[in-house]
């Protein structure tokens, strides 16, 4: 199929720039990395408009892959063909040395290639390996800078990540021994005419667990903070922006909607699972003093809501996960960005250092307040729409509770953000702030760039509404 | 074709965007800009005339489109606004001064028209109710702009506006709900117990957009806080227009409201009590701006009260004041205006005897003021003379107070004049010039249409109210010229000649031009009603924040005490945990794992138990 | 049954003593020993085709990785060994617990399947039938391999330069 592309230009791309003519013109990578990731938005806008090209096989019968895409896809590979050129537009900021550069595009390019397979792949054990390798493939970004504090973090990843991969393996094995097979419909079937329950309770509790690790869902969040704040600035980005979140939940998302179904009791434990993770991620949020741990923080109770809206169980409630997958990816991108720009300028990352940068650093304050607002659910940003989608569709699930949870905790966020933006950005200006000058141009353009979208996905909520969110709807396997 | 229809919004809305980026270093382009701006909305307009167009875009989807559409009345509407922002663009030309937020305001008077004309065009209630919200708030900026004490007019009148424009929301929540659209040309709905409720909220949002009682209060703090121009282009004409516009479709159009129906009866009590208690504020007021602001609160009144006649004559004639008034009331506020600028004050106490050094604003005074007091053959006189018909056809009393009210309007004008325009000049105004030629042209512009649709009344009639009630079968030919009722005229004759004779009596008793109405306000009773409502005993809004005042005395008891509560329970419980999250993450990877175990066999557990 | 059950024991205990063990290089010998105890298992178990590759993978490249990059590393002073060998006891009393207690677990779960696994055709070749069953785990592996070498690259290269 078309989209097989995605994997394979990737791949094509790090051994071709690795060739001796190429090597270590890391210009020439990375521009081809920011061409690739425009052309995968292109493609993912070509293909949503033209559903009947799908299905092209550039290759022939030379190489025929077993992939498949859905509406639920193409919102995914369209956030991480957004968050990969943000990461790119930053990235050049933040490496250090021109070969580090080069190998920097390099295994971005193989996390992309890992990240677009997860989400094009429809069979449990291939699902695995590209989950395998877009998380190596972060652990080996988190310590591209060679700082002692981030290979610590790498290393706590690693750990946490081995057991979501023993526990996914465990699973799998379960299934192909249930099963016969690891493509996701047999392993549906299977869930109707099997008689081994307690296996499948088992399996499917041991492969949300892992899911959870990689999403860091509480309590499984332990290594999210510390790999959030001590990898480099473009890295955060990449990882908050989109790689926990396919890693974790859009594997999540698609192995219930694919392959469980939407049981209760994986419902309940959705539920349940969502509403601690956004009341424990704010509460986290609100003790910490370092701007990107706050974020980090942040990005555990956003990660919440998609579960939440996961959890009702309900068509809209998979849209509205969906949803604010992307809009999260987006205004937690654009937020880490303005982390970036101030710890660049300000040389810190503690927020009691910093102050009134707002008048020094004007387009980082005002893009921060509107992820901050878009963030909290203020309308009409993105984050309002989406949030107002979880709202409703647990009630009308019947879990006005868990509305209530929801609705709660986004007064929580208003007020972690705000209070961040507060010690940030305005008040006095800080002393040893006075001679901070605004960031560089490319951070001031990633910034605005996200911005734009947050604020037009709002205002445009309808376009979006129609082109992206409802076919989601269709697909829902209830 | 169908693109035409959104330029009326687009283009002003983009030309004010665009003023707000110039600097105030450059008054000659913003002034350049917003005059083609009004220029190019003016031609858009007398374009669109005579069109009868719709067209619709998705919008929000569920039933909510963009849509809009052009008739008759609509287009008459948007023609008269514009022609009033063009000229008041022209006039500002002269009369913005330095020192003035002047980008903002251009930029808010090009939105207050494009919304003006969203509001009109706008053929789905939602859709016009958001650019109904979007005039509050353009409203509110206006208002901010002017000198230093202004924000809290500017918050009085966000509030009342916005309080009605709550009515509103649930009015229109009401009709879609009846009717099952949101589509204003579908929407035709029987008189039931629900619908009277629509209609009395929906009204409620236009009279208090036309400024009427007990909505009004704004209205005469802004005239003095608020930048003049802002008060002869919004509350003198636009909203007037606006408002009535609404009045008239929703019982017009969308609601079958019979004559006699208590709907209507209470529609001309609030337009009556309007006329009457807004004039005599209005004739005992020293400040000319003040005096201007009050009737045009008590214009209003007659407006309301010819549609609420439910009879062609009223009708008509409220729609054909609603035009007039937009337009002596504009041009009275730009006389105010050129007096302002020349003298710096519009305190009548000090003013006197400008008629000669501002010869042609005093000209243009007497013309609008002759309209506004109904002095035939000017336009004022024709469709107040309708309005009467009207009145006196559904009760004596209606007609009582009306025509009472017209003998106040005539005795305050008589004050205002002679204070400001006759008697001696004060030496500090001895050297006063006349107005600026591009102040003048917009105030003499707007004195020749009092006259000509005095004199021509015909056309104005035929070709401009007569289209609009198309639907409604009435026939406004049959008012036109003065074939109007002789019984009525001569009562109006002898009213103004009562009130020029009351004015001569207040003259020599007093002595002062400016002291021409005390005895009507030191009259025994009446003083003390004064008194009060000068204390703003009367203001609703004044009684509503003494009103929130007792209550906030009462909940800052309860509030302390729960503010306590939040203390020791929000504050405390919510710093307790977040501590506790940051205290248990150690960073030690061997207790993350745990947990994860923890959480492992948990999950388990919990799935296991649905078997 | 008992030589499983005796491959499996084993198979812990030498995992055990990969974690436990104070030297890297140790770690590594006994990570490949893991692997060729499980590539007995699988043999036994009837699957040839996993077995050949833990054997060729598992057991063969990856120590050759692992002793190549710990060649880089730096090795511990004598004190610094006496005090991980002290650690160690303290740091992990809780795995054999764990694996007891799982094994106990996996006890009460009857894993015993009616439906017959889909064994492998041993009787084609390898590479044709990765290439036409499974083209997406192999374009995964070569990615996976290329990470390695780039992780490498990046963590030890500078270091040796720095030493």
């Amino acid at each position: 199929m078309l989209l097989s592309l995605l994997i394979l230009i990737p791949l094509f791309s790090v051994l071709v720039l690795n060739l001796p003519p190429l090597l270590r013109r890391a210009k020439v990578s990375f521009y081809c990395a920011l061409c690739f990731t425009l052309a995968q938005i292109a493609l993912v806008f070509f293909c949503v408009f033209n559903p009947q090209s799908i299905v092209v096989n550039p290759f022939g019968s030379l190489l025929e892959l077993d992939l498949s895409a859905d509406s639920i896809s193409f919102v995914v590979l369209l956030s991480i063909g957004i968050t990969g050129f943000i990461t790119l537009l930053v990235a050049k900021y933040f490496i250090c040395e021109q070969q580090n550069e080069h190998n920097f595009v390099s295994v971005l390019f193989l996390a992309l290639a890992g990240l677009n397979g997860i989400v094009l792949t429809s069979d449990i054990f291939t699902l695995y390996v590209f989950l395998e390798i877009a998380a190596a493939a972060s652990f080996v970004l988190i310590v591209i800078n060679r700082k002692k504090n981030a290979l610590e973090a790498a290393f706590k990843y690693i750990v946490l990540s081995i057991l979501a991969t023993t526990m996914m393996l465990s699973s799998i094995a379960l299934f192909l021994f249930i099963a016969g097979n690891t493509h996701f419909a047999s392993i549906r079937a299977a869930f109707n005419y099997s008689s081994h329950d307690f296996l499948l309770i088992l399996a499917s509790g041991l492969f949300i667990c892992g899911a959870f690790i990689k999403a860091g869902v509480v309590p499984f969040h332990g290594w999210l903070p510390e790999a959030y704040s001590e990898s480099p600035a473009p890295v955060t980005v990449f990882l908050a922006g989109i790689v926990t979140k396919t890693l974790g939940i859009y594997t999540l998302i698609r192995i219930v909607n694919s392959v469980f179904g939407f049981l209760p009791a994986i419902n309940n434990l959705l539920l349940f699972a969502g509403a601690v993770t956004i009341t424990l991620g704010a509460l986290g949020a609100l003790a910490q003093n370092d701007f990107k741990r706050i974020l980090a923080y942040s990005s555990i109770s956003q990660i919440g809501y998609i579960v939440l809206a996961l959890g009702s169980g309900t068509a809209l409630g998979l849209s509205a996960a969906l949803f604010h997958f992307f809009n999260h990816s987006i205004f937690k991108a654009l937020l880490f960005v303005n982390s970036a720009a101030t710890e660049a300028q300000t040389k810190t990352r503690n927020v009691e250092a910093m102050g009134g940068l707002q008048a020094k650093m004007p387009a980082t304050a005002f893009t921060s307040v509107i992820a901050s607002l878009s963030a909290a659910g203020v309308p009409p940003l993105a984050g309002f729409w989406s949030k107002l989608m979880i709202v409703i569709a647990l009630v009308a699930s019947g879990h006005p509770l868990y509305a209530l949870v929801a609705v709660l905790a986004s007064v929580l966020t208003l007020a972690y953000l705000l209070s961040l933006q507060r010690r940030v950005f305005f008040g006095t200006l800080n002393a040893d702030c006075a001679q901070v000058v605004e960031a560089r141009a490319g951070l001031v353009f990633a910034a605005v760039l996200l911005a734009l979208i947050t604020v037009g996905a709002g205002v445009f909520f309808p376009f979006v509404l129609n082109t992206f969110i409802l076919p989601i709807e269709k697909i829902f396997a209830g | 074709m169908n693109i035409m229809l959104f330029l009326p919004i687009i283009v002003p809305f983009v030309s004010g965007g665009v003023v707000l980026l110039v600097p105030n270093r450059l008054p000659v382009l913003q002034k350049a800009i917003t005059i083609v701006a009004t220029a190019l909305n003016l031609a858009l307009a007398i374009f669109l005339f005579k069109q009868n167009v719709s067209c619709s875009l998705p919008w929000i989807g569920f039933g909510i489109d963009f849509a809009l559409r052009v008739y008759h009345f609509s287009a008459f509407i948007i023609l008269a606004c514009s022609c009033f922002g063009f000229l008041i663009a022209i006039y500002s030309s002269f009369f913005i001064q330095k020192n003035f937020r002047a980008n903002q305001f251009f930029s808010y008077f090009l939105i207050t028209i494009a919304f003006t004309n969203g509001a009109v065009l706008a053929d789905n209630l939602l859709l016009m109710f958001f650019f109904w919200e979007g005039l509050l708030l353009v409203l509110f900026g206006m208002i901010a702009l002017g000198r230093p004490g202004a924000f809290k007019t500017a918050m009085k009148a966000f509030i009342i506006v916005a309080i009605t424009d709550l009515c509103m929301m649930i009015g229109i929540a009401i009709v879609s709900r009846l009717s099952g659209t949101f589509i204003i040309s579908k929407i035709n709905l029987p008189p039931s117990a629900a619908g009277s409720v629509a209609f009395v909220l929906l009204a409620i949002g236009a009279i208090s957009k036309a400024g009427s009682m007990p909505f009004h209060s704004w209205i005469p703090d802004a005239a003095l806080d608020a930048p003049l121009l802002f008060v002869a282009f919004v509350p003198a004409a636009l909203e007037k227009l606006l408002g009535i516009y609404f009045l008239a479709r929703i019982s017009l159009d969308m609601f079958q409201l019979s004559a006699h129906s208590f709907l209507n009866t209470s529609l001309m009590v609030i337009g009556s009590v309007t006329i009457l208690l807004a004039v005599m504020m209005a004739l005992i007021q020293k400040n000319y701006k003040k005096l201007l602001a009050y009737h045009a609160v008590s214009q209003v009144g007659y407006m309301i009260l010819g549609i609420g006649t439910a009879v062609p004559a009223g009708i008509i004639g409220g729609l054909f004041h609603m035009v007039n008034n937009a337009i002596y009331k504009s041009g009275l506020f730009l006389t105010a205006g050129s007096v302002e600028r020349q003298t710096g004050t519009t305190d009548l106490e000090e003013l006197g005897g400008l008629g000669r050094k501002m010869p042609i604003t005093f000209i243009c005074f007497l013309i609008a003021a002759a309209s506004i007091s109904g002095v035939p053959p000017f336009n004022g006189f024709f469709s107040k003379e309708l309005v009467y018909e009207g009145a006196l056809k559904r009760g004596f009393l209606f007609y009582a107070i009306a025509a009472t009210g017209s003998f106040f309007t005539a005795a305050s004008f008589l004050k205002l004049g002679h204070a400001a325009f006759l008697g001696k000049v004060p030496p500090k105004y001895e050297h006063t010039k006349e107005a600026p030629l591009a102040m003048l042209i917009p105030m003499a512009i707007i004195a020749f249409f009092c006259v000509f649709f005095g004199l021509c009344n015909s056309f104005a009639l035929q070709k401009l109210i007569q289209p609009v009630l198309h639907q409604a079968n009435f026939h406004a030919a049959e008012f036109e010229g003065f074939k109007v009722n002789a019984k009525l005229t001569a009562v109006t004759l002898i009213i103004l000649f009562a009130a020029l004779a009351n004015h001569f009596f207040g003259f020599r008793m007093r002595g002062k031009a400016i002291a021409a109405a005390d005895h009507i306000h030191h009259a025994p009773v009446l003083s003390f009603f004064y008194a009060k409502a000068q204390e703003k005993w009367f203001d609703p809004y004044d009684i509503g924040l003494r009103i929130v005042n007792m209550a906030a005395g009462f909940a800052f008891r309860v509030d302390r005490a729960i503010d306590w509560l939040y203390e020791i329970l929000i504050v405390k419980v919510t710093g307790f945990f977040s501590g506790t999250m940051k205290r248990l993450h150690t960073g030690n990877y061997g207790t993350y794992l745990f947990w994860s175990l923890i959480g492992l066999a948990f999950v388990i557990i919990f799935l296991s138990r649905s078997l | 049954m008992i030589v499983n059950s005796i491959l499996l024991i084993a198979l812990l205990c030498v995992a055990l003593w990969a974690v436990m063990t104070r030297s890297l290089l140790r770690s590594a010998i006994a990570l490949a020993i893991v692997s060729a105890v499980l590539t007995m298992l699988m043999f036994r178990l009837h699957s040839p085709l996993a077995a050949v590759f833990e054997l060729s993978v598992c057991a063969g490249l990856i120590p050759v990785v692992f002793v190549s990059a710990i060649t880089l590393t730096q090795p511990l002073s004598t004190k610094e060994v006496l005090q991980h060998m002290r650690e160690r006891l303290t740091r992990f009393w809780y795995l054999p617990f764990i694996i007891v207690s799982s094994g106990i677990i996996f006890t009460f779960i009857h894993l015993s399947s009616k439906m017959p696994l889909p064994g492998a055709e041993v009787d084609k070749d390898v590479r044709i039938l990765l290439w036409n069953i499974r083209p997406l785990d192999l374009i995964g592996q070569i990615l996976i391999l290329l990470i390695g070498a780039f992780g490498i690259l990046i963590i030890f290269k500078e270091k040796k330069e720095n030493e």
